[in-house]
């Protein structure tokens, strides 16, 4: 009879350490090949988890396309997991109801444009954890040696910018390395950062939506700028088929290009070590603003875009603990946490004062890049969508800067998409 | 009643035929079919003429997606490339294939390799085929444009995949070489089957090697051949995959088929509505299924004439 009263003991004990344990929460989220945004998170859940010991998430890391057909399919049948990897772009989830509410987490400690970019109606859906700008990277060794001076502004104007290109050309090398391969906005950047510049913040955002007509004339001379640059040679031949992550090592490793276009998220994968895919040890690393505009309305204006955040699923039967978590991210620490490792903006607020590391000498070189810079909030085809937004990533992201077509169709095209 | 040998009744017959069992093992096969190829099908349709959304009933929109999708220029253009390619690719991969079946038909040297070589790109998937080909296509280092320059031809050089007039062939060629050696094979064994006094009569009659191909072996063949065009034709009809992963139907849509625009729709717009998907899917499974039954009903009309 002792025995068993200890047996029944023993289960119940057993089955009170189960319960205790038994809350499980899912995540499904990006960044599988960027292990230094991956470590970040998986530290956050393992902080999470020794503070809520009976709390556990099990994460499972994808690359962004397979992640959102994934998510589509899941969501549509009611089998997604509790919270996961989004872009405020997505509105297509907070329009059909998919999201949980986060009216309750910390938003103090967010910046209040970062809560913007993920209010739909009046209430927030995302945790803004990255936030980027659009940097011209470059190589302050070959710039040197092509005898191209980056001023203190850190701002060339635009014929310094061709006559770089041009002299990069003339040592057979590529002026800028970007590629289109795989995703649908990074040759974009080069004309949308332009076009705002040239347009200012307003007159920009009435051109994103369809209430500016691409035929106006700021518009067309803006288009052909960037045409010269393009006949130039500025980009690499191969850029209709370079992925992203080839355009990393294009630029700093094989073959080597003077600048590289690309978001401050440039880090997460070039700061890997070099047989990662990481740039060399002690590369020369410059950040310079996008070329100045003639002529432009706001040449101190710039893309800041919201990029990878956490949502939770509103299906979830775990709400508390999925709120709880994402909750954690909103701390001055952790914001701190994720500029000294990842080195990219952050959406959450930080005291910049406190930012040390190996690291903390480029982040102060990427500050200097947006000091006195007036934001736009997102890139086109995170406002733009259906027609216009494909019809800009195949014409504008794609083949205007391969040199397919010219000032006149992109203005045709972009102007017929909005009819 | 109609009596039966020995005695025993039709419907006795019928009596007795056990279909219980008879059900029993139909019934896996008939769920899996109404599961996985009725009940999709059937919900395509009905997806159509709906606007589908998650966590919301399906709105009843009639005919609108079927009027959007006449006026939708993109979908249009996808479907003249996705005919264009399932009417060009057919008939280039038949004829290389005849060639190098009826070359190792008379036994060339080394025809042992060549088959297994020429075979080869077939057992490849077309996640492979297309990742290899991107590399070939590449416009600095790749094959392609090594060999044209090491030919003295570089004006000829460009990036393949990058150009809008030359993407689509660049695509076709891809396709060519990937199942011109499967259709080998096919056109192969039709040839080994061939009566051999037939083309005895013909050697005897001073028939050369190109008469003897023209007037004895394709006539005996063509059924082989005309089966080899509709399930090219049917595939092509479909092809996504070599797309997705070389071009995702850029630059400027020449290489945009009906599949990859209809994912794009489903899953890359920022929406979720699964209905304008459905339709595109419809309207598609109608062009196709019209086509086959045109194309067979042609062939079978010719035979009629020449019998």
């Amino acid at each position: 009879m002792k025995k068993v009263r200890l047996l029944l003991a023993a289960a119940a004990l057993a089955f009170a350490a189960s319960a205790v344990a038994q809350t499980k929460i899912t995540m499904w989220s990006h960044w599988a090949a960027e292990k230094i945004k991956r470590d970040y998170v998986e530290d956050a859940i393992k902080r999470f988890e020794a503070a809520n010991p009976g709390v556990k998430i099990e994460a499972s890391w994808y690359e962004k396309t397979a992640l959102y057909a994934a998510l589509k399919t899941a969501l549509r049948a009611g089998t997604a997991p509790d919270f996961f990897y989004a872009e405020p772009d997505q509105f297509e989830y907070m329009e059909n109801g998919l999201l949980l509410d986060l009216s309750s987490l910390n938003w103090a400690a967010i910046e209040p444009w970062a809560k913007e970019a993920w209010s739909y109606k009046g209430k927030p859906y995302g945790v803004p954890l990255e936030a980027w700008t659009v940097e011209v990277f470059f190589n302050r060794k070959t710039l040197g040696e092509l005898g191209v001076t980056v001023p203190a502004s850190l701002q060339l104007d635009s014929a310094a910018f061709l006559e770089l290109a041009k002299k990069a050309r003339g040592k057979n090398m590529t002026p800028m390395a970007l590629g289109v391969g795989d995703r649908p906005y990074p040759g974009a950047h080069l004309t949308h950062e332009a076009l705002l510049k040239k347009l200012g913040t307003q007159d920009y955002d009435n051109l994103l939506k369809g209430k500016l007509s691409w035929s106006d004339p700021r518009v067309v001379d803006t288009l052909r700028l960037v045409k010269t640059w393009v006949d130039a040679g500025l980009l690499p031949t191969t850029f209709t088929s370079l992925k992203l992550g080839e355009a990393h090592g294009y630029f700093h490793t094989n073959p080597g290009a003077a600048t590289f276009l690309n978001g401050s998220w440039y880090t997460s994968r070039a700061f890997n070590p070099p047989d990662k895919g990481g740039q060399p040890v002690n590369f020369p690393l410059g950040i310079m603003k996008f070329p100045a505009i003639p002529g432009a309305a706001c040449n101190e204006c710039r893309t800041i875009a919201v990029g990878g955040s956490y949502v939770g699923n509103a299906a979830t039967k775990q709400p508390k603990a999925v709120l709880a978590f994402l909750n954690s991210f909103a701390t001055p620490e952790m914001a701190n946490r994720w500029l000294e490792n990842v080195l990219v903006q952050t959406g959450i607020k930080a005291d910049h004062s406190k930012i040390s590391g190996p690291h903390a000498g480029y982040f102060k070189d990427l500050a200097a890049t947006s000091a006195g810079a007036k934001y736009y909030f997102g890139i086109p085809i995170q406002v733009m969508q259906g027609k216009p937004k494909e019809v800009f990533t195949q014409v504008v992201n794609n083949a205007f800067p391969a040199g397919t077509i010219g000032v006149d169709e992109v203005v045709k095209q972009m102007n017929a998409a909005y009819k | 009643m109609t009596g039966a040998p020995g005695g025993v009744s039709v419907r006795a017959g019928i009596e007795r035929q056990p279909w219980g069992a008879i059900g029993a093992f139909l019934l896996p096969a008939f769920t899996v079919y109404v599961a996985l190829t009725a009940y999709p099908v059937l919900r395509t349709f009905y997806n159509s003429f709906h606007r589908v959304l998650p966590r919301k009933g399906d709105e009843l929109v009639g005919l609108a997606n079927y009027a959007e999708l006449a006026r939708d220029e993109l979908f249009w253009r996808a479907v003249r490339n996705t005919i264009l390619w399932a009417c060009a690719s057919p008939l280039a991969e038949v004829t290389i294939a005849l060639l190098l079946a009826v070359a190792l038909y008379s036994r060339i040297p080394g025809m042992r390799f060549f088959r297994i070589a020429w075979f080869t790109p077939v057992l490849m998937s077309y996640i492979v085929v297309g990742i290899i080909w991107v590399w070939i296509y590449n416009y600095d280092w790749g094959a392609a444009n090594a060999l044209l320059r090491a030919l003295g031809l570089e004006g000829f050089a460009r990036a393949w995949l990058g150009d809008p007039k030359v993407a689509l062939p660049a695509l076709i060629f891809i396709t060519t070489w990937m199942w011109a050696g499967f259709n080998m094979v096919v056109l192969l064994a039709a040839l080994h089957s061939l009566p051999g006094e037939v083309i005895e009569a013909a050697e005897l009659d001073n028939c050369g090697w190109a008469g003897k191909l023209w007037f004895v072996i394709i006539p005996l063949i063509k059924p082989t051949i005309l089966n080899l065009l509709v399930l090219s034709f049917i595939g092509k009809m479909k092809i996504f995959d070599l797309v997705w992963i070389t071009t995702k139907g850029g630059p400027l849509w020449s290489t945009e088929t009906v599949s990859t625009y209809l994912y794009k729709r489903a899953f890359e717009w920022t929406t979720f509505d699964l209905g304008y998907p459905s339709t595109i899917a419809t309207v598609w499974f109608a062009i196709v299924l019209t086509a086959v039954l045109g194309l067979t009903w042609l062939f079978r009309q010719r035979e009629r004439l020449e019998y």
